[in-house]
């Protein structure tokens, strides 16, 4: 039975020392791409090592960084920014996150966060002392969040809402018509929005990532966040950023100096790369992850797993309650049974014991023959269950 | 747009004093630039090959939230060599920056025992990690080298704190506490079991210099930058090195905050730590000369006593020092102002080796 105090961050972190023990492990777990970033943003980074390793960096990051994030989320996103006031450079997706949290909100306020999320929202939220309402959704309707269910929960204390789309670790996206009414909601209530729009590059079927900050009344209140470590498969780097109205923007340079002052020279020259440089990377692993999205929906139907259809990411979040186990409980026996590690939904919401996240982050034939373990897994822990 | 909510947080921001206390910035702009806490410095082109073929063999991805073990261990390594220092490799925390160390500290430890004692006079970046959420904050005043005395130090742990912010050597004047001191440090606080933060950043530029950690491993935090003089001072890039039941709690905050370190900047810190002795050695001496230079310049102008080689700071009266700031300033070139430090008759000047800055600089100040 899987140790009942180890829950969020902690019961990931004791499951990864226990597949790091095997040598033929599978990991369906972590969010960290399998491939390796592409040789021209590293060519570019020992280039940056030689003529700029000692170039002056101010806290919000480079002048052309911040460019080229502004024309990148104005040709993706269809948000207009100003890169002297309205981008800051990050330690990747992580850091953009907790500066988010800290410019818009102060400790007692309250934010709407759709569950299950992100767990490091729920961490980044108790650091700064600020009261999590959740939003729960489930894999009937494919993990969509109310506008509805939104404002019934809404109290005098709320002043932001999180929206990630798609979301980790439910892979759903959000609808353009919700969308506009959680935007017309945030306007009417004075909400700032935080938009997470890590995985806005990877969108299945018919699908389509709508920014909030695109939409009318959307810009003056929202806070974007996005990376390059899943859609350049740049993990290791640390590169991110966050886009915003000028006022909130210059209260996030601030904290940006307070927490960290910077951001590495040699990983803002790789972004720029990144950004400026050939797209074909972007679109070969998008349409790999595709291609793996469908391998892993197969195998789960012959298992007889129902999930939410992933309409976004790099993940599936399946429902395991007719096992009659709880999520890590059934991890650890996957991982102990067959050594493959895939994450307990408990892990990203202690209300989601039922759940199940799979990544499609590894190679074809390695994921098909995790996949083909956790089978045999599945049959032998419900054969003496 | 019209936005109370917008409104009210800006205005708690703006509010917020620590947070907006203006700081150097971290890295010269150029050879006329002694303002920044970096001067240039240039980088072994084996830090480069290291780094650059970590990258090919695909260390592009996540690593471990406290750093690459070689790494963890090599600054476990160079603080027992250089400093004493009793720390494995489970003691370090690699950080994104000396920022990040002290905001790592600053808030983790301070959570724990909820409030924390600074120097009157301390980096500007201390002031800021602290605004970022409230914490109790008292103050040690501090000597004319911008020192808390051991009796400061002392009173803020009579009055019950249990931890302690120190700068060795100081940040503005470079000044560093004696053996002596360090050792009423210690006995102090262990006597009051309080932890100290310690940071030593400085420390390779100061002849013979003593931490905290040699002579209280079990009460102090060493923090600083990986490697200064390296030329990794905008691959940002530094360590926490404590006790292991500190490590914890900053070891998941460094996780929520940021998962990892970069890890071209934890490759080339790597190499540079093979590096380093030797090349400290080297860049000493050139920098005392430096300093000595430039003193020599300046004349009559009251230099404050530090043991730093790397920066200068000057004492002049508050109206002189604005005219000075303003002269250098319109001569192109730029210095620290004590006051961001909180030591208002200050000018701190971080030393390089081109000397003929160095010397136009000092004709500036004089002709002022
Ligand atoms: C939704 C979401 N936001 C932010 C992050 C942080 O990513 P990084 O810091 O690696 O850029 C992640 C990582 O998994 C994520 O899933």
């Amino acid at each position: 039975m899987a140790n009942p105090a180890k829950t969020g961050t902690n019961l990931l972190y004791a499951l990864i020392a226990q597949a790091r023990g095997y040598s033929d492990a599978i990991i369906m777990g972590r969010g960290d791409p399998d491939f390796d970033t592409p040789p021209h943003i590293v060519e570019a980074a020992k280039r940056a090592m030689v003529e700029h390793h000692a170039d002056a960096v101010p806290a919000e990051g480079l002048l052309a960084l911040r460019q080229a994030i502004a024309e990148r989320v104005k040709r993706v996103n269809q948000i207009d920014v100003d890169p002297a006031t309205e981008v800051v450079v990050t330690n990747g997706g992580q850091e953009a996150l907790m500066l988010m949290v800290l410019a818009a909100l102060a400790p007692g306020d309250a934010i709407i966060i759709p569950e299950p999320n992100y767990n490091t929202y729920h961490d980044a939220l108790k650091f700064a002392r600020v009261e999590k309402i959740g939003i729960p959704s489930t894999a009937a309707t494919n993990f969509r969040t109310d506008p509805a269910a939104v404002r019934a929960a809404l109290t005098d204390k709320t002043r932001a809402l999180l929206l990630v789309s798609p979301n980790n670790p439910t892979a759903s996206v959000i609808q353009r018509a919700d969308l506009e009414a959680l935007i017309a909601l945030a306007h009417e209530r004075d909400l700032i929005i935080i938009a997470d729009d890590i995985y806005d590059l990877f969108i299945y079927d018919d699908y389509q990532h709508i920014s909030p900050a695109s939409l009318p009344g959307g810009k003056a209140r929202t806070l974007t966040l996005n990376a390059l470590s899943k859609s350049f498969s740049m993990t290791g780097w640390r590169l991110g950023w966050i886009v915003g109205p000028a006022d909130l923007m210059a209260r996030v340079r601030e904290l940006k100096a307070a927490i960290t002052g910077g951001t590495s020279v040699i990983s803002q020259y790789a972004g720029l790369a990144a950004l400026t440089g050939p797209q074909e990377p972007v679109q070969m692993m998008a349409d790999a992850y595709k291609r793996r999205r469908k391998i892993v929906m197969d195998a789960l139907d012959e298992m007889g797993i129902k999930y939410g259809v992933p309409q976004g990411g790099q993940f599936v979040f399946a429902d395991i309650s007719f096992t009659g186990m709880d999520s890590a409980e059934l991890a650890e026996k996957i991982l102990t049974d067959q050594h493959v590690l895939v994450y307990p939904g408990a892990a990203f919401d202690k209300e989601r014991g039922q759940y199940i996240r799979m990544t499609f982050l590894q190679p074809e034939d390695k994921l098909q023959e995790g996949l083909e373990r956790m089978r045999v897994a599945m049959k032998n822990i419900m054969g003496t269950h | 747009m019209n936005s109370e909510t917008k409104s009210r947080i800006l205005d708690l921001h703006r509010r917020n004093t620590l947070l907006n206390t203006p700081a150097p910035s971290l890295m010269v702009t150029g050879a006329m630039d002694f303002g920044a806490d970096e001067r240039y410095a240039p980088i072994d082109e084996r830090m480069i090959a290291t780094a650059a073929e970590a990258l090919e063999a695909g260390q592009t991805h996540y690593v471990d939230v406290p750093g690459i073990g070689p790494l963890r261990a090599a600054i476990a390594d160079y603080l027992r060599t250089a400093f004493n220092g009793q720390y494995q490799q489970a003691n370090v925390i690699v950080t994104a920056g000396i920022q990040e160390s002290r905001f790592l500290t600053l808030q983790m430890i301070g959570d724990s025992v909820e409030r924390v004692a600074v120097p009157e006079v301390v980096h500007p970046g201390v002031k800021k990690a602290l605004g970022v959420r409230p914490l109790q904050v008292e103050t040690m005043a501090v000597d004319a080298q911008g020192l808390p005395p051991i009796a400061e130090i002392r009173k803020a742990l009579e009055a019950g704190n249990r931890l302690l912010f120190l700068e060795s050597p100081s940040r503005l004047t470079g000044a560093a506490y004696s053996a002596e001191s360090v050792a009423a440090i210690a006995e102090a606080a262990a006597q009051f079991e309080a932890v100290i933060i310690w940071d030593q950043g400085l420390a390779p530029w100061a002849e013979g210099y003593v931490s905290l950690a040699a002579k209280a491993p079990g009460q102090t935090v060493a923090i600083g930058e990986a490697f200064p003089g390296m030329g990794l001072a905008s691959w940002f890039i530094g360590y926490i090195a404590a006790p292991e039941q500190w490590i914890a709690s900053m070891q998941s905050q460094k996780q929520i905050m940021a998962i990892c370190t970069s890890t071209a900047a934890q490759y080339a810190a790597l190499e540079a730590s093979k590096l380093a002795a030797e090349s400290h050695a080297s860049q000493l001496p050139r920098l005392n000369a430096a300093r000595q230079a430039l003193i020599a310049a300046l004349g009559t102008t009251e230099v404050i006593p530090g043991a730093t080689a790397s920066v200068v700071a000057l004492r002049l009266s508050a109206g002189k020092k604005q005219q000075v700031l303003k002269e250098l300033q319109d001569a192109g070139y730029n210095a620290a102002d004590g006051a961001d430090f909180g030591m208002e008759d200050v000018l701190r000047l971080t030393i390089s080796q081109d000397s003929t800055a160095l010397l136009a600089v000092a004709n500036v100040i004089k002709g002022a």
